[in-house]
C-alpha cells in the first residue's frame, strides 16, 4: 500500500549539526529497501501561494492553506506492507527531531509513478489540494468495472500532461496517523498533525517554468483551495562504493 | 448478549472472542466477522435448548458463522474466485491452523493499536473480544448508541483503510505494544471501579471484563512481568470492592471492614507477584503497594515505609508524589508531608484529591481552618456524588469541632 508522508516542522526547533547526513542516510536506506517512491523537501524561505475559488472567481493570495503551529516542510511517497511498516519508516526520519510526520494512505487506484529526471530548466511545485473533509469516509476500491470510467479530474490530468509528475487523492484525515518523538521515543497518535477546518486531501507534483504556470494549472483544477509550494532540490540516495549493484 | 438462554451463555463467554478473532483472520473483514459471530450465536440460542448443545460448540459456531460470511459475500456480488481466496470451499468446521496459541492474541493487539484513538481501542476490545453489545458499551461510557456505533465504524474503517496489520507485533515492537494493551485493560478496570460506587447501577461490570482480559493475556503471555503485574494489581484492588462502599457511600481504606476483603483474590495477586524478580515496572510496583495494604491486619499495622519506598520506584508524576506524601505523613508526621504536598499545588490545583489530602494533613496538624478551606475546594472539584458526599461528611465533622474528623 502507498502512504503519503507529510513532514511538518516547528519553526522554532533547533536542528543539530549533520542533519543533511542524517537525511541522506534515511533516503539511502529507504531507497535501498525499495520503500521510497519519491520525496521532496520544500523551500521554506519561499512563502506558499494559495489559489482559492470563491463565488466571485479565483483569488490568488499569499499564505498557506491553514495557519498551523507546525509548517509543512516536505513529503515522501512510500510503499509499505502495512501501517506498522509506514510508522517505522516515518519514525526513523530526522524530521522528528523538530517536527512530526503525518501518515496518510493514498486512495486506491494510483499507479506507481514513473521514475523521472528533474529538468534543470524547470521548477517543481507541490500542489496541495485542500478541502473540509469532516465526515468524509474512506475511499473504497470501486471493484471491477469502476476504474475504467472517466472522471472529471482526468481532463485536468490530460491538460497538465507532462507538467504533472505524479499525484493522487489521499484517504481522509479520519485515516491519518501522526508520528512524533517525545522524550526520545516515537509516539503514534490517531489523526492529522493539526485539527484544521481544511485538510490536505490530495497532492500533485508539478514541473513547470515558474509560479505563473503552476498557478495556471492550479486554476484549472477546479477544486476550492489549492496550496502551491516551491520544492527544493531533493536529497539523492548515496551510491555505495560501486560494489553493491548487481 | 448477557441475557442468553442457559446452554449458550457459558459458551458465549468462552467462545465469542475466539470465534470473532478466527473469523477476522479468515475473511479479513471485521464488521462481517462480528455480524456472522452474532448470527451464529443467535442460531445457537434458537436451536441448542431444543436440540441439545453440539459436541463441539466452537466447531458448530465456526461452521455456521463461516456460512453466514459466505452468504453475505455472495449477496454482495463477490465472485466465486474471491470466495475461494478466503478458503470458501466446504470445510469441516475446524479452526484453520495458525501459528498462534490463541487467535485472540492478534485481536487484542490490533484492538489496542496506537494509531487508533483510545476510546475506540476500548470500545473495539469490548465489542470484539468481550462480546458486549453496542448498547451495553454505549451505556458503560455514557454515550448514545449511535455515537458508540460511529466510533466503532470509524475504528474499523481505519484498520481497513490505513491497513493496520492483524497480528501479534514482531519482537522489536512487542514491549511497547504490550504497554498499549495493558493501558486499555487498566483504563477499562478503572472506569468500572470508579463507576462501582453507586450511581450507575445499570452499567455492565467493566472491572470484571478487565480482569477477564488480563487473565486471558496472562495465559497467553505468562513470561511478561508487566502482564502479571497488571493482573495482580487488578485482583488486589478488586479484592477490596465489597468493603469499599456501604449503601452507595464510599468507605475510605482505613475504615474498611477488612473481613470483607476477597481472600482468594489477594492470594492470587500475591502468587502472581512472587516469581517476579526483575526491575519492577509500574504495574508491578502498584501491585506491590496494593499487597502492603491488603495484607495489613489493621490500618495502623500498614507498612508505610515500604509503601513510601515503592512509590519512589514509580515515575515521579504529581499524582505519584501526592500518594508518596500520604505515606510519608504516616511515617514522619503531617508537617513534612504538607510541605511536600504544597509543592504540587501548581500541577494539581484542579484535582479534588490534592485538596482532600491537604485538608487531611492540615486537620491532623491541628489547623482546622485550613482543612475546612481545602475541603470546600475538594468538594467543588469532586467528580462523583459519592466522593462529594464523603468529603462533605468530613467537612461537617470539622465544623462540629470533632477532632481528627477525617480519620
Amino acid at each position: 500500500m502507498k502512504y503519503f508522508l507529510t513532514h511538518v516542522i516547528d519553526p522554532d526547533a533547533d536542528w543539530p549539526e549533520g542533519l543533511e547526513d542524517q537525511l541522506r542516510g534515511w533516503v539511502t536506506e529507504m531507497d535501498h529497501r525499495g520503500v521510497l517512491i519519491d520525496g521532496v523537501p520544500l523551500r521554506l524561505d519561499v512563502p506558499p501561494t494559495c489559489v482559492r475559488r470563491t463565488q466571485t472567481g479565483v483569488v490568488v493570495a499569499d499564505g498557506p492553506y491553514a495557519e498551523t503551529k507546525e509548517q509543512v516542510a516536505g513529503f515522501d511517497l512510500i510503499e509499505a506492507d502495512d501501517l506498522d511498516e509506514a510508522i517505522a519508516v516515518a519514525g526513523a526520519h530526522p524530521t522528528l527531531i523538530g517536527g512530526a510526520i503525518e501518515i496518510r494512505p493514498v486512495a486506491p487506484g494510483m499507479a506507481t509513478p514513473e521514475p523521472y529526471e528533474p529538468r534543470a530548466d524547470r521548477e517543481q511545485y507541490l500542489m496541495l489540494v485542500c478541502w473540509d473533509q469532516s465526515g468524509d469516509a474512506e475511499i473504497r476500491d470501486e471493484g471491477p468495472g469502476g476504474a475504467d470510467e472517466r472522471r472529471p479530474i482526468d481532463d485536468w490530468i490530460d491538460h497538465a500532461a507532462e507538467r504533472r509528475l505524479h499525484g493522487s487523492q489521499l484517504q481522509p484525515p479520519a485515516l491519518a496517523t501522526t508520528v512524533r518523538r517525545v522524550d526520545g521515543t516515537v509516539t503514534v497518535t490517531d489523526g492529522p498533525f493539526a485539527e484544521t477546518k481544511e485538510q490536505i486531501g490530495g497532492y500533485d507534483l508539478l514541473e513547470v517554468t515558474g509560479l505563473d504556470e503552476a498557478v495556471e494549472i492550479a486554476r484549472d483544477h477546479g477544486s476550492g483551495l489549492i496550496d502551491l509550494r516551491l520544492c527544493s532540490v531533493g536529497i539523492q540516495p548515496e551510491v555505495a562504493g560501486g560494489s553493491t549493484t548487481a | 448478549m448477557s441475557h442468553l438462554a442457559d446452554p449458550v451463555a457459558p459458551v458465549f463467554a468462552e467462545e465469542w472472542g475466539r470465534l470473532v478473532a478466527g473469523l477476522i483472520a479468515w475473511c479479513g473483514d471485521w464488521e462481517l466477522a462480528e455480524e456472522a459471530a452474532q448470527e451464529a450465536f443467535a442460531r445457537a440460542v434458537e436451536r441448542w435448548p431444543r436440540g441439545g448443545v453440539p459436541d463441539s460448540p466452537a466447531g458448530w459456531l465456526t461452521t455456521v458463522a463461516r456460512n453466514v460470511v459466505r452468504d453475505r459475500l455472495r449477496r454482495r456480488g463477490v465472485e466465486t474466485a474471491k470466495l475461494a481466496l478466503i478458503g470458501a470451499g466446504p470445510d469441516d468446521g475446524t479452526e484453520a491452523p495458525t501459528g498462534f496459541p490463541d487467535e485472540r492474541l492478534r485481536l487484542i493487539f490490533t484492538c489496542a493499536h496506537p494509531a487508533l484513538p483510545m476510546p475506540a481501542r476500548v470500545a473495539l476490545t469490548l465489542r470484539t473480544l468481550c462480546g458486549l453489545s453496542i448498547a451495553e458499551i454505549a451505556r458503560a461510557f455514557l454515550v448514545t448508541e449511535s455515537t458508540m456505533d460511529k466510533r466503532l465504524v470509524r475504528a474499523r474503517a481505519k484498520i481497513r483503510g490505513a491497513r493496520i496489520p492483524y497480528r501479534v507485533p514482531p519482537p522489536e515492537l512487542l514491549a511497547e505494544r504490550i504497554d498499549g494493551v495493558l493501558a486499555v485493560i487498566y483504563l477499562l478496570f478503572n472506569e468500572g471501579y470508579s463507576a462501582s460506587s453507586g450511581e450507575e447501577l445499570l452499567r455492565v461490570d467493566l472491572s470484571a471484563e478487565a480482569i477477564r482480559l488480563a487473565r486471558l493475556l496472562h495465559r497467553m503471555l505468562p513470561e511478561e512481568a508487566e502482564v502479571s503485574g497488571l493482573l495482580a494489581l487488578l485482583l488486589l484492588t478488586d479484592a477490596r470492592r465489597a468493603a469499599r462502599t456501604d449503601g452507595g457511600e464510599i468507605v475510605p481504606l482505613a475504615e474498611q471492614d477488612r473481613s470483607l476483603w476477597g481472600r482468594a483474590e489477594i492470594d492470587e495477586g500475591e502468587a502472581l507477584l512472587a516469581p517476579l524478580t526483575g526491575t519492577p515496572g509500574p504495574y508491578e510496583v502498584q501491585a506491590r503497594i496494593a499487597v502492603e495494604h491488603d495484607t495489613a491486619a489493621t490500618a495502623s499495622e500498614t507498612d508505610w515505609a515500604t509503601i513510601a519506598a515503592l512509590y519512589e520506584l514509580l515515575p515521579a508524576t504529581p499524582v505519584v508524589e501526592l500518594n508518596r506524601a500520604v505515606a510519608i505523613a504516616e511515617i514522619h508526621g503531617p508537617e513534612i508531608a504538607l510541605r511536600l504536598v504544597d509543592e504540587l499545588s501548581g500541577d494539581l490545583d484542579a484535582y479534588h484529591l490534592f485538596h482532600a489530602t491537604r485538608a487531611d494533613l492540615a486537620a491532623r496538624g491541628g489547623d482546622e481552618v485550613a482543612a475546612a478551606r481545602s475541603l470546600d475546594r475538594a468538594i467543588a472539584l469532586a467528580p462523583t456524588g459519592p466522593e462529594r458526599r464523603l468529603l462533605a461528611r468530613r467537612r461537617a465533622a470539622l465544623a462540629d469541632g470533632v477532632d481528627g474528623a477525617s480519620r
